[in-house]
């Protein structure tokens, strides 16, 4: 078995989530009622033997530091290899301060001395349990420099305009990736995943270091792509592209499906995640709930419907939360109604308050925030 | 408080007979509680909570899904590169080796393992217990009376005083007679199994227990009544809050429907003294459409389509549509098919209930126990 060496970055896309991102990076994004955007990444790699992961992190660093810690849930607290955590540098020899290019060049000793030859980039706003061994197998046996993941799109609705499509030649080598503009409606979108050569990642950081004509990984592949062969893997399972808050609830309110539930949490491998030691979630005599998915240490006596609840939310008696994201610890107070909204974390509602959105822009309350009447 | 090191010992050899199916396969400690414990992590959260930094585990009965359970502790911080948790079993050494006789013996065995540590104190504890208590209060109340021993013990209803071992105090809280399951209790303080020593004076103590070959080397039994006899201090501390020993099936289930009550003193919910459990990392809960969910704890990996009233479900467990739950504990795993119905159970681990299955009786007294072979009603 060959293992990779994984590679999580950030996707620059903060600016799309309003609030929900002022101090978290988009890969902290709270998402399925006790996880992270980044637990769906880490998990899937250690599941697949990945034994050594670097996160760069952007610039939003102290939820990061606060979620991943050592990396114990992940088993990636190791005396040999396991969690790097990598802050950004924005000075000294980084000729840029954008792109994740600088950041890898200012780590390229880390990435060389590693024993692992093959690198595993990705970054965790896409939600794709690609297996992985799989993957390595297609990767080896086509002896490719590159091997880009990518899913297979049936967009009528053009619900995924703005998304990376991929071109690919018919013996399956990578073209191009350019914008999906809607013009098709099978297209196949980039996953932002794929495994590389680490002598290749290398000598693709220095040029561009040296040439100044890359910022982004990704945008150096392409322009070297008539030098390395490059080629393709199509994953067939579920994905989320995270990429704005409306995807963002989308993606939450497609955990009430159990199809979508099932590949997301139970398809290769369990999703770890940091404890909370939380106690069950208990529901009184007054609770009403309805197709919602709910974590551990709440207390439920009011009604709960078309929702998911993180840990240790509070909902009282006589309050409404419908077709909403309540995360971790807020309180939703007696006859308050919360409809078609993100709640952060630490929110109280407090008692007879109405917040409502719609379902293609939801109304966002930011972190600790107590809602009441002046 | 003064300086002083603890060293607790946490006897959880017990085998728990009257428990039966629930401790088929492992002991009494082990046994699951309250959705997503088991009975251990009530005495090992108490002892983190305290801080408390070195703890020995007596393990002897079916000691492997306990053993799996606790790991090197780091569910509960101990973990530690100084002190820490130590799973202590039953040894060889040059004069032979056998099994822990009774309580005093299993910590006469392990003095070493004291003596290396060096304590002032040694708190005496077991893992058969549900309750919240911060030992950190009984050392105080032990050092304030400058005692050789203080016994945290529990005021209970007088009918009950004939299970327990009783405590006749004087007005200091100075123990003057032990009565053991006595027919006519002077008092109704039970102690809880739970002492706060001097180590010196245990050590002494049990060393003299040990010389006695007629002794059952109990505490309850030799140790304490020996120490009163040669009129060492010895106190009590009364504690105050939810305490329960789960000894059969029935108070088995009724100390997981205790969970569901509004008023239940134990509080699982607060958060300065969270109780610890090792993490099985599974997916929220799914309430279904079709469902209805009153009453009741539920607990992560849980699936619900049908009716669950007043009941406690472990992680994982499947209720399919039309199926009713009711005053129930499902434990890990089970599915409850499509119209089956379970009334006043105690559902053992991965038993599948088939569909239009019923069992026990909405409206009954008994308590029915139901494992993937058979259902008895106790």
């Amino acid at each position: 078995m060959v293992r990779s060496l994984g590679i999580i970055s950030t996707a620059n896309i903060e600016n799309n989530f309003g609030v929900l991102c002022k101090h978290r990076p988009v890969y902290m994004l709270p998402y399925g009622g006790r996880y992270r955007l980044i637990d769906f990444s880490l998990s899937n790699m250690v599941n697949h033997g990945i034994r050594t992961v670097a996160v760069y992190t952007g610039e939003k660093i102290r939820s990061t530091m606060d979620h991943l810690g050592d990396g114990k849930p992940w088993d990636l607290n190791r005396r040999i290899n396991g969690l790097y955590i990598v802050p950004p540098i924005t000075q000294g020899y980084t000729i840029s301060r954008y792109g994740d290019i600088p950041q890898f060049y200012s780590t390229l000793e880390f990435i060389e001395y590693s024993k692992e030859k093959v690198i595993l980039i990705n970054e965790p706003n896409i939600i794709a349990k690609v297996d992985l061994d799989d993957a390595m197998e297609h990767f080896l046996e086509t002896d490719a420099d590159i091997t880009l993941f990518y899913k297979k799109i049936h967009d009528p609705l053009g619900n995924y305009i703005n998304c990376e499509k991929m071109s690919i030649s018919e013996d399956g080598d990578m073209i191009n990736i350019g914008l999906n503009l809607g013009t098709e409606i099978d297209f196949n979108m980039y996953l932002r995943m794929g495994y590389i050569k680490k002598d290749v990642f290398i000598k693709l950081v220095k040029e561009s270091i040296e040439k100044g004509d890359a910022d982004y990984i990704q945008e150096a592949i392409i322009k070297n792509r008539h030098k390395y062969k490059i080629n393709s893997y199509e994953f067939k399972g579920h994905v989320e592209n995270i990429r704005n808050l409306k995807t963002y609830y989308d993606a939450n309110m497609n955990l009430l499906k159990r199809s979508i539930s099932n590949a997301v949490f139970q398809e290769n491998g369990v999703v770890l995640t940091k404890t909370k030691d939380e106690p069950s979630t208990i529901y009184t005599e007054s609770a009403q709930v309805q197709n919602s998915l709910i974590a551990n240490g709440c207390i439920i006596e009011g009604k709960v419907e078309n929702s998911v609840i993180f840990r240790g939310v509070r909902v009282a008696k006589n309050a409404i939360v419908r077709n909403s994201i309540i995360m971790q610890k807020s309180e939703i107070l007696e006859n308050a109604s919360v409809v078609n909204s993100i709640i952060d974390k630490q929110v109280i509602i407090t008692e007879g308050i109405r917040i409502a959105g719609t379902r293609s822009i939801p109304y966002v309350v930011e972190k600790n925030q107590i809602i009441g009447r002046d | 408080m003064k300086k002083g090191k603890i060293v607790a010992m946490l006897l959880a050899g017990g085998q728990g007979t009257r428990l039966k199916e629930l401790t088929k396969n492992l002991a009494k400690p082990a046994v699951p509680f309250g959705g997503k414990y088991r009975i251990i992590d009530f005495a090992l959260s108490n002892a983190a909570n305290s801080g408390i930094e070195d703890i020995g585990v007596l393990t002897q009965y079916k000691p492997f899904i306990l053993n799996s359970h606790i790991g090197i502790g780091s569910a509960w911080d101990y973990d530690r590169n100084v002190g820490g948790l130590r799973i202590l079993q039953p040894f060889m050494s040059e004069k032979g080796g056998r099994w822990y006789k009774g309580t005093a013996n299993a910590i006469y065995e392990n003095m070493n393992f004291i003596d290396e540590l060096d304590p002032e104190y040694v708190l005496i504890l077991s893992g058969d217990h549900i309750y919240k208590m911060n030992y950190i209060d009984l050392l105080e109340a032990h050092q304030q009376k400058d005692a050789d021993v203080t016994l945290a013990v529990l005021t209970v209803p007088w009918e009950d005083t004939v299970r327990f071992g009783i405590i006749n105090v004087d007005e200091d809280n100075k123990i003057v007679e032990f009565e053991e399951k006595p027919k006519k209790a002077k008092s109704n303080l039970a102690s809880m199994g739970i002492y706060m020593f001097n180590w010196p004076t245990l050590r002494e103590y049990l060393v003299k227990d040990n010389e006695d070959k007629n002794s059952d080397n109990d505490f309850g039994k030799n140790v304490l009544p020996l120490m009163l006899r040669d009129n060492k201090k010895m106190y009590t501390w009364e504690f105050k809050g939810y305490w329960k020993d789960v000894g059969t099936v029935k108070s088995y289930w009724e100390a997981n429907m205790d969970l569901l009550n509004p008023d239940n003193t134990l509080n699982l919910y607060d958060r300065d003294w969270r109780i610890y459990t090792r993490t099985r990392n599974l997916p929220p809960q799914y309430i279904h459409k079709s469902s209805k969910v009153v009453n009741s704890m539920i607990n992560e990996g849980c699936y619900i389509e049908g009716t669950v009233e007043k009941s406690v479900l472990f992680g994982d467990v499947i209720v399919e549509k039309g199926a009713v739950v009711k005053n129930s504990v499902v434990l890990s795993n089970s599915v409850i098919k499509r119209d089956a119905k379970v009334y006043n159970a105690v559902v053992m681990e991965g038993v599948i209930v088939e569909s239009g299955k019923e069992i026990g009786m909405e409206n009954g007294n008994k308590i029915y126990m139901v494992t993937n072979d058979k259902v008895v009603a106790e």
